[in-house]
């Protein structure tokens, strides 16, 4: 299936907006072309959900769920997709994803996105769960590429192999965090060039960012890990450039969920990658060559 | 070769309960050691739900001091994990579970602070909606009231303890740190309302307590009443609805279904 309800996105980037800036934004309405929430954050907050619904009469939203679990063997938890719709019928957002990955397992929410292998039977379930999902939604789901730390030698096909099928399959589109492919790429020592050259760019929706943690590993070397916890470290902001490149302008979001410091350093980091998508694409000048 | 969803319940128990990969090894790929690799997730599973307790709780560390709270969160995160992806709604069990800590029996108010605090929590980031005015009593005939149910603001919860816990929290809140403090049992019945981020504690009387937890409980007018008549004869219900609805807290009159 293909539900297409996606209104015009800017390419322009966007904010995670987190519950300690909720009060700030609305009072102060600051510069900011869309903002992301996790759903999880406003369905048992009457209060953050008041302020939210407030919010969405004057920017752009985008619904990210950490909790709908697309790849639980064990099914996905429909009574969070029913609270996760009956959220999107109040604020309308331009966007809605969630990860390839699991984090409910037979009734219980383990509060991470956890790896699975990449097997026929993973793409049957994810893909009979995607279906579900836009089915329950009635638009279009951004499935995003995980953060990954351990893979399986277990797997039949690549992440990007996995991900085109999904597409292919259910007609979900992608929301492509590219730090996660840098990280990951380190962490599991795969190529990320070749991850992005492959990567089905027209089904690609959406961008995101967000700042990692190097941790030293036992025996040697580093570990990157996920944490949201700070700025986009400098060797990104090069793959990002690279990233757009391959896919076009894509509004990107800036995610910060550890530490979260004052909005306008987030609204900073939106705004520099604004200014990596403008040099991305500026003409390059040409020089005139004396004959 | 292992369905995808033994391999997840393999994780799950290598995440939650700490168990050994065990079966799962082979499986695994990435980096020199692919268990220390998974034990990321343990991590952080461990770590996160224990610092959203702490910070749901954070009048318990105050009380019991920060290694005690924290060995118990992580203790209730293994064996205790969530339900649902709202973390918010994550830890209504762990005031009963601390009481069962080694340890907690020096604190025999320690359930209920942290009861009362769960309380706070909720009734912090509920939404008050315009209440009802005394005067749109006048339009109700008064023979018809008892059987009349209210429906009370959602930040609204009731709850009675056998020590003085609302004077332990002012304590915390205050950040008082008295050389002595006395502290004796005493039975309160307590009134904890909230809306839009803030809250308020109050001590009530027996049978007030008892018409107000009853209305909100979803009797009639005139079964709470007779609850309070049967705590104290001289109970007039008539003033402790106008005290109710005069502090704001109805929202709506309706007409009875059943009782409950």
């Amino acid at each position: 299936m293909a539900l297409s309800r996606v209104r015009a996105m800017p390419t322009a980037s966007g904010a995670g907006l987190r519950l300690p800036h909720l009060t700030d934004v609305v009072a102060t309405r600051p510069s900011a072309a869309w903002f992301e929430i996790h759903p999880e954050n406003f369905l048992t907050n009457p209060h953050a959900a008041e302020l939210l619904v407030d919010i969405a009469r004057d920017y752009l939203i985008s619904v990210h769920s950490v909790g709908v679990s697309i790849g639980s063997a064990s099914g996905i938890d429909r009574l969070h997709l029913a609270r996760v719709q009956a959220l999107i019928d109040q604020i309308d957002p331009i966007f809605v994803s969630g990860h390839l990955a699991w984090s409910t397992h037979a009734g219980e929410y383990l509060n991470d996105l956890l790896p699975m292998p990449y097997t026929r039977e993973t793409l049957r379930i994810v893909s009979a769960h995607v279906d579900e999902v836009q089915d329950a939604l009635g638009r279009e789901y951004l499935v995003e590429n995980p953060s990954s730390y351990v893979g399986f030698s277990t797997s039949t096909m690549t992440e990007v192999e996995f991900l085109s099928e999904l597409v292919h399959r259910t007609g979900c589109r992608l929301l492509c965090d590219v730090s996660n492919i840098y990280l990951s790429a380190h962490n599991l020592g795969s190529d990320r060039d070749r991850y992005i050259a492959d990567l089905p760019a027209d089904a690609i929706a959406e961008l995101h960012l967000g700042g990692f943690t190097p941790e030293p590993e036992e025996g040697g070397g580093e570990v990157l890990i996920d944490t949201h916890g700070s700025r986009i470290a400098e060797p990104v902001w090069a793959f990002y450039s690279r990233a757009l490149k391959r896919f076009g302008p894509k509004p990107t979001l800036i995610e910060w969920d550890n530490d979260v410091p004052a909005l306008d350093v987030i609204l900073a980091e939106t705004a520099r990658a604004d200014a990596v998508s403008q040099s991305t694409f500026a003409p390059k000048p040409s020089h005139a060559l004396a004959s | 070769m292992l369905s995808l969803l033994e391999i997840q319940h393999r994780i799950r128990d290598a995440v939650i309960a700490d168990d050994a990969a065990g079966p799962l090894l082979p499986l695994l790929a990435g980096g020199r050691d692919p268990a220390a690799r998974l034990a990321i997730h343990r991590h952080h599973y461990q770590a996160s739900l224990t610092r959203a307790l702490l910070d749901k709780f954070p009048a318990v560390s105050w009380l019991a001091g920060e290694h005690f709270a924290t060995a118990a969160a992580q203790a209730f995160v293994r064996a205790h994990p969530p339900a649902v992806p709202c973390i918010a709604e994550y830890g209504a069990d762990y005031p009963a579970f601390l009481a069962s800590r080694a340890g907690a029996e020096r604190l025999p108010y320690m359930r209920a602070l942290a009861e009362l605090e769960w309380h706070v929590g909720k009734v912090s980031i509920a939404v008050d909606r315009a209440p009802l005015t005394v005067e749109s009593l006048a339009s109700i005939d008064a023979s018809e009231l008892p059987d009349r149910h209210l429906t009370l603001q959602s930040g609204l919860r009731y709850c009675t303890a056998e020590w003085p816990i609302d004077d332990l929290i002012k304590q915390y809140l205050s950040d008082a740190a008295p050389e002595r403090y006395a502290f004796s049992a005493a039975d309160v019945q307590l009134e904890i309302r909230g809306a839009r981020g803030e809250f308020r504690i109050e001590r009530l009387a027996e049978a007030e307590f008892v018409f107000r937890s009853a209305v909100a409980g979803g009797v009639t007018i005139g079964t709470a009443a007779e609850r309070a008549l049967d705590i104290n004869a001289t109970f007039d219900p008539g003033q402790a609805l106008l005290r109710l609805i005069s502090a704001g807290l109805v929202i709506a009159i309706d007409k009875p279904e059943t009782d409950a």
